[in-house]
């Protein structure tokens, strides 16, 4: 039997590894055609073809044909929301794209850390040489600046995306009578804070259960978010001089105020995640359907609207300012603005490393010159045309090519081209994202103090003055930098080369003590042989990068840069200014394994001892229970998103739970990994799925019980209960400790389905950071941001509980572990 | 609801206190019912005389608790009966000190009912201790002033022949409780009934997620959602093949860099069409210049429907559909009107539909695979190659290592033996962050090498579990080798091996699974498609296709496939695995 499944095993994969081998040399050489051996390649991230990329697609055809000694490389990378650590990762590890298309508030935050090529020498050189070279008076100066850092260009921006309210006039006349008995007009816009929610308070419908049918004012539905309305009332995150961070203001706490009210008409931000996730697209666009009556969102909502409700009877209007700044009242009596919006977009730009920097530079240019952007409107109109569609010209930074797209492409429509001109007119009046190197985590940190807020975990101001702590923390980094003491990294390899003489001398001094005779040294030197690939590893993978991780968390270094000495700062910031993430990250780990895992074993423990009393069937069922174990973790991770599913016309649970809990005891449906209260439930029930694994452990233990203990039980009167507490619990104990340490040691380190199980990308890792495991934090200081000091602390943080969690363990051993010798 | 305030606490424990009423009284019943069967049955043991009282005062005890129950939980009002439920919605501490007053309770009845002084005293200590446990929990409790407790209340709807049915139920189980109590082979036939029972309903639990995995993979996109829960049989939309008139609609076949693809025309240059390409997805939306000669027409797979027209009902195809949703039918039945073309609302329109699975998510979600992976294959490459030579590695690695550690003396061979055990504490993310610099150094990101090479090192946990194993193997064998003069190397190949293979087997396989599942290398390593493998292809997949559960379940299934068939392949060697070091993978 053995030696056939090792036959088999080996002939197997001989077979598939052979066959795919033959496949991708194949593929290698069909991959380059003759033509194309000259021509450089340009490797351009952040772009991914399909139809609503057609235009795109024109201007880097375009640019070939005009240049054909390129070609250009498209990798969409999860396009328009490119992962930072990818991109950082290629940085670092020297395999960067060549363009890369990013969004552009994030420009300064590389830059700052050299991670981006500066475009100035291009600029300079090509300024009235070249006609396509941009030049900042083309651009509207908002998006310009927002590219700069330090004084330097190191993006070439390219759509200007602001934000304005839209509004369904539809359901508003629907509503006329209600309105007006509320004392509001049903044929305009909210234009303050108090009037939207006063609309949004007639327009929200609840069913019987308490679930949304409508809402009519979701504050971060669409795209506005906390930096929108704390710029309607003149809160700035950012101090004038970048140094300090100042998001705990009383102006930024109104904002987020008026947020947790917009929730609490609509029964709360729970019940809000949980209506968002039964909406559709295309036809079913819950806009166009009614489902949500008036939100803030970016022109790009246009383009779909147009091709699936071309008749909608809707409009856009700036978005509502605070009610003082429309009535000009209090602090805004000099105001001059009245409406304020903000406006981000997208940008070009040479990471560092880039190999292919020239080519890069001449595409950056083609795609943002007004011949290149008309060649991808009039490209994408064309198409859009062509089938029956109209085309919705998106708001572009570069004027002159706004200007005459504008003229151009025109919505035949008089909703929709309203709506374009509503965005044009607020183009004056988009603020922009403070232009710093703290930008990604200035974006990370509003988007955790908007989830605290909402869901009540946290009030307004701790969760703003939280945020503002974590960034201050940053910014002081930074700016403290020059003053700390730069250290040489050589000094982690010389401690290496140190402690590796010390391993071998200490080791030949072994070897010489031992006196050995000719034989034994015979042996000795064969053996010192075959124990050699482990020793090579253990110095190189483990000793090594200990000493190194020790040395670096002592350090701040971002790979990029040199590294300076900060002394216990890293691990006085996991105590103090991380504390709040830190024991977040702790926590949920804790729940996950003081939870998890003796639910787990009970699960495992109890489906062996049914198994172990069965008299048939036995190896059916085993296998039924343990499948589920072996599924790989992606895999798993991805079916049970979809099997966790809050909306109960798909996911299988809330399909069944809607059918028997709630119409029971009218509980509302759990929002699962949308919902900060039941994201951690729903991780344990997806662990659950996998006890099996644990269960053939038992199984195997429990054959392991001598049936003669049972037999004298049985014979001294003990009923089955007591045969389970005096002789197979005890029994099995040794099992049940090394599970429960194992278990607790892992739950630490989970990552993966976390990684995969998450509802959005950025911001808190799950609905208010319930996801968050200290490897998680980890990998994110550590690969996103590349802060090797900070990270590595954390590394060894996470070590020394790992040896507490197992001495305690080992401690409570003896109270109850069972061993033989006793 | 969460509109519960303090105030209706009060309404809720009654109703509470009223279902429980109505539980106990329906268990009373049962007893009832199983002591009638006792006596009708003549079981020998029973004293008719007692236990007719006994039945007398649970039938009127039960009868009393059902009606006050009935009255506090108003089980009869409106629409027929409905069998109260109830339910606490309240934080952990509560919970904690609900339990531990309960058990306080029981343990306080116990010490005042007890017999022995010993008993008595032991009750009395753990009662006090549940009271501690309790005050504590409520100060925690109280700590917190967004604590509070919720009851929920409601019921199952019933109408009386479902409920009788039940209770019929309910009694027959309980009489065949009583009878199976009475004779030992009656006992084994319970028993096995009521095991294989729990058994399969556990099975359908865990399997279900599995059922859902592969009926969604073969789901159409319409049954994905639907009002009645969860669609369990897929059904396909019947299709005809049809050649457009439009031409600019017509589906035509062409080649493109070396690939079969499908393009309509967008219209034609200098003799040249320009094609754009809808099929395989993963380039659609690319357009290229092909000459005239070089397409050939394809027929278009339409859609069936039936819809009412004219108070009739009629059966077409989706000629086109227009961008408003709007569908133009061409009418196939009835006869009279074949050929005819209708306009129609969407929601006016059903899909003639029959049972069968949807195979085609499958060559879909592969056609979404950038094309430089060849439809995926390049991923299921990579994965080969990471546990192959992952697999090789470890046991290369490991086996000569353990080899050397169990079998060979050597000076300082205890010290280094302790290392090893202690490294198997370290977590992987101490090492995590140098490992990537030293990969950078050796200019190995982006490449497979980080991903397998460290494997060829041996790792600690497979090193001592081979160790034990070598341990066990007599002397004699390795002795007799070495008189007849064989090197270490030879002894260690030809003789030791072929002892320890079972154990590689399972390490073989473990390393498979691991090498299989590693995401978060990938992760970090990996950037080009060219160089990824399915485990981070998946989650990329995922990303881009969350709204197309179809293609996403379809791919999933792909990457979880070999990994199941490998465990029937070698089913023995995971659950030996598991037993085999008697401390259960890792």
């Amino acid at each position: 039997m053995r030696s056939r499944f090792w036959v088999k095993f080996v002939a197997a994969t001989a077979v598939a590894a052979s066959l795919l081998m033959s496949v991708s040399s194949s593929a290698q050489s069909g991959n380059q055609p003759s033509t194309n051996q000259k021509k450089q390649e340009i490797v351009l991230w952040g772009i991914s073809l399909g139809p609503d990329s057609k235009g795109e697609d024109s201007v880097i055809r375009a640019f070939e044909r005009l240049n054909p000694d390129y070609k250009v490389k498209l990798l969409g990378m999860g396009a328009g929301q490119m992962d930072p650590q990818k991109l950082m990762t290629s940085i670092v590890g020297n395999v960067a794209p060549d363009v890369i298309k990013q969004d552009r508030f994030t420009i300064s935050d590389w830059a700052s850390r050299g991670a981006f090529l500066s475009l100035d020498d291009y600029l300079k050189r090509d300024t009235g040489k070249d006609p396509l070279c941009p030049s900042p008076d083309q651009y509207y100066p908002s998006t310009w600046a927002e590219a700069t850092y330090g004084g330097k260009v190191f993006a070439i921006p390219t759509g200007a995306d602001n934000r304005i309210l839209y509004w369904n006039k539809k359901v508003f006349r629907s509503k006329a009578k209600e309105l007006t008995a509320a004392g509001l007009d049903p044929n305009r816009p909210p234009q303050t804070w108090n009037e939207v929610l006063a609309y949004s308070k007639v327009l929200t419908e609840f069913d019987k259960n308490g679930n949304l049918k409508r809402a009519g004012f979701m504050p971060n539905f669409g795209n506005s978010f906390l930096y929108m309305y704390a710029f309607q009332n003149n809160a700035n995150f950012l101090s004038p001089d970048g140094r300090t961070c100042t998001m705990n203001t009383p102006e930024a706490r109104e904002a987020l105020e008026f947020m947790v009210k917009g929730y609490d008409i609509i029964g709360g931000y729970e019940t809000a995640e949980r209506f968002k996730s039964g909406f559709q697209g295309g036809e079913n666009d819950c806009f166009a359907t009614g489902q949500v009556v008036m939100k803030i969102d970016g022109d790009w909502i246009l383009n779909n609207l147009a091709r699936y409700a071309p008749d909608l009877d809707f409009a856009g209007a700036p978005p509502p300012v605070p009610d003082d700044r429309f009535y000009k009242r209090g602090r805004f009596v000099n105001e001059k603005e009245t409406f304020v919006t903000w406006v981000g977009g997208f940008s070009y730009a040479i990471p560092r490393g880039a190999r292919n920097t020239d080519g890069a530079w001449k595409l950056i240019k083609f795609m943002t010159s007004t011949e290149g952007r008309l060649i991808e409107y009039t490209a994408q109109a064309e198409w859009e045309r062509q089938r029956g569609r109209v085309f919705m010209p998106r708001q572009l930074a570069q004027r002159i090519a706004n200007e005459e797209a504008a003229k151009r492409f025109r919505p035949a429509s008089p909703a929709y081209a309203q709506a374009v001109n509503t965005h044009t007119d607020m183009a004056k009046y988009s603020k922009i994202r403070p232009a710093t190197m703290v930008g990604q985590l200035l974006w990370a940190e509003q988007v955790r103090a908007m989830e605290a807020a909402c869901y009540k975990k946290s009030t307004p101001e701790k969760a703003l003055k939280d945020a503002q702590t974590t960034v201050q923390r940053e910014l002081d980094a930074f700016y403290s930098k020059e003053k700390r003491p730069i250290v040489d990294l050589k000094i982690p390899m010389y401690i290496g080369a140190i402690t590796l003489v010390i391993f071998i001398a200490t080791f030949v001094g072994i070897f010489k003590k031992a006196n050995l005779g000719k034989l034994e040294k015979h042996e000795a030197k064969a053996a010192y042989w075959f124990v050699s690939p482990w020793v090579f590893g253990f110095l190189l993978l483990i000793i090594g990068p200990m000493v190194a991780s020790l040395f670096f968390s002592f350090t701040q270094w971002d790979v990029l840069n040199e590294a300076r000495w900060v002394g216990t700062k890293n691990y006085e910031d996991i105590f103090t200014t991380d504390w709040s993430m830190v024991s977040k990250a702790l926590s949920n780990a804790a729940y996950l394994a003081g939870v998890g895992v003796p639910l787990g074993l009970f699960t495992g423990l109890s489906v062996a001892l049914i198994l172990n009393s069965a008299a048939r069937g036995i190896r059916f069922y085993r296998t039924i229970f343990y499948m589920p174990s072996i599924v790989p973790v992606i895999g798993s991770a991805v079916l049970w998103t979809w099997v966790l599913t809050p909306d109960a016309g798909k996911g299988l649970i809330n399909a069944y739970w809607n059918q028997t809990l709630t119409p029971w005891l009218n509980i509302p449906l759990p929002g699962w990994l949308t919902s900060a209260e039941w994201c951690k439930p729903a991780l344990l029930v997806q662990g659950l799925w996998g006890a099996g694994g644990g269960m053939v452990l038992w199984l195997a233990g429990l054959k392991g019980v001598s049936t003669t203990l049972y037999e004298a039980a049985s014979i001294d009167g003990a009923d089955s209960t007591r045969q389970f507490w005096s002789i197979t619990f005890p029994q099995l104990s040794p099992l049940v400790f090394f599970n429960m340490v194992m278990g607790f040691i892992g739950a630490l380190q989970e990552f993966d389905r976390m990684y995969v199980m998450r509802p959005t990308l950025d911001g808190p890792i799950g609905p208010d950071d319930s996801m968050l495991t200290p490897v998680f934090l980890l990998f994110n200081n550590g690969f996103a941001y590349f802060k090797m000091g900070y990270a590595s602390a954390l590394a060894w943080f996470i070590f020394a509980i790992v040896l507490v969690v197992t001495f305690i363990q080992f401690k409570f051993k003896d109270r109850w572990v069972y061993t033989e010798t006793k | 609801m969460e509109t519960t305030t303090p105030t209706s606490i009060a309404p809720g424990i009654i109703y509470a206190l009223g279902t429980i009423a109505v539980w106990v009284a329906f268990f009373l019943i049962l007893t009832v019912a199983n002591a009638l069967g006792a006596i009708i049955a003549k079981t020998p043991d029973s004293d008719p005389s007692r236990t007719r009282i006994r039945i007398a005062t649970q039938t009127v005890s039960g009868i009393l608790l059902f009606l006050s129950g009935v009255k506090t939980t108003h089980a009869f009002e409106k629409e027929g009966f409905k069998f109260p439920l109830t339910w606490f919605v309240m934080p952990w501490t509560a919970w904690v000190a609900t339990f531990a007053l309960i058990f306080s309770i029981i343990r306080l009845a116990q010490a005042l009912t007890g017999i022995t002084a010993a008993e008595k005293a032991s009750a009395w200590k753990s009662c006090i201790i549940g009271v501690i446990i309790a005050a504590g929990m409520v100060y925690l409790y109280r700590l917190d002033e967004a604590n509070k407790i919720t009851i929920l209340s409601g019921g199952i709807p019933m109408s009386l022949g479902k409920l009788l049915f039940f209770l019929a139920l309910a009694v027959l189980a309980v009489q065949g409780m009583a009878l199976t109590a009475n004779s030992a082979k009656a006992r084994g036939w319970g028993k096995l009934v009521v095991t294989q029972l729990t058994l399969i309903a556990g099975s359908v639990i865990f399997g279900i997620p599995f059922v859902f995995l592969l009926v969604t993979s073969f789901k159409e996109d319409i049954d994905m959602s639907s009002k009645n829960g969860i669609v369990w049989i897929p059904k396909v939309t019947d299709t005809v093949q049809y050649f457009n008139e439009d031409p600019s609609k017509k589906h035509y076949e062409v080649e493109f860099n070396g690939r079969t693809v499908e393009a309509l025309v967008m219209k034609e240059v200098n003799g040249q069409y320009q094609m754009d390409t809808f099929k395989p997805m993963s380039i659609r939306g690319t357009t290229f210049f092909v000459d005239k000669d070089k397409v050939k027409e394809v027929p278009v797979n339409a859609r069936v429907y039936t819809t009412e027209f004219n108070g009739k009902e009629i059966t077409g195809f989706e000629r086109e559909n227009l961008e408003d949703g709007r569908k133009i039918l061409r009418i196939m039945s009835p006869a009279d009107q074949k050929g005819k073309e209708i306009t129609v609302l969407p929601d006016k329109v059903t899909p003639v539909r029959h049972v069968g699975l949807r195979v085609q998510n499958y060559p879909e979600a592969l056609d979404y695979m950038p094309p430089e992976t060849y439809t995926g294959l390049v991923y299921l490459k990579n994965t080969l190659i990471l546990v192959i030579l992952g697999v090789i590695g470890t046991i290369t690695g490991s086996s000569v290592v353990a080899y050397g550690f169990s079998r060979m003396k050597f000076p300082g061979r205890e010290k280094l033996f302790t290392i090893l055990l202690a490294t198997m504490m370290l977590p992987g993310a101490v090492t995590l962050l140098p490992q990537f610099l030293i990969f950078r150094t050796l200019g190995w990101i982006d490449t497979l090498y980080p991903l397998w090479v460290p494997a060829f090192f041996g790792s600690a946990f497979n090193i001592f579990l081979l160790r034990q194993f070598f341990s066990q193997i007599p002397m004699e064998l390795e002795d007799a080798a070495k008189i007849d003069g064989c090197s270490y190397f030879r002894t260690f190949s030809e003789i030791m091996i072929p002892q320890i293979k079972p154990a590689l087997a399972v390490i073989a396989i473990w390393t498979f699974l691991g090498a299989w599942n590693n995401f978060m290398g990938p992760l970090i390593y990996i950037n080009s498609p060219e160089n990824m493998p399915l485990s981070y292809a998946l989650q990329l997949f995922k990303g881009d296709r969350s709204n197309e559960p179809g293609l996403l379940m379809a791919f999933t299934s792909l990457t979880c496939i070999p990994v199941i068939a490998l465990f029937f392949a070698a089913q023995k060697y995971f659950i030996e695995g598991v037993t085999l070091s008697g401390l259960g993978g890792r």
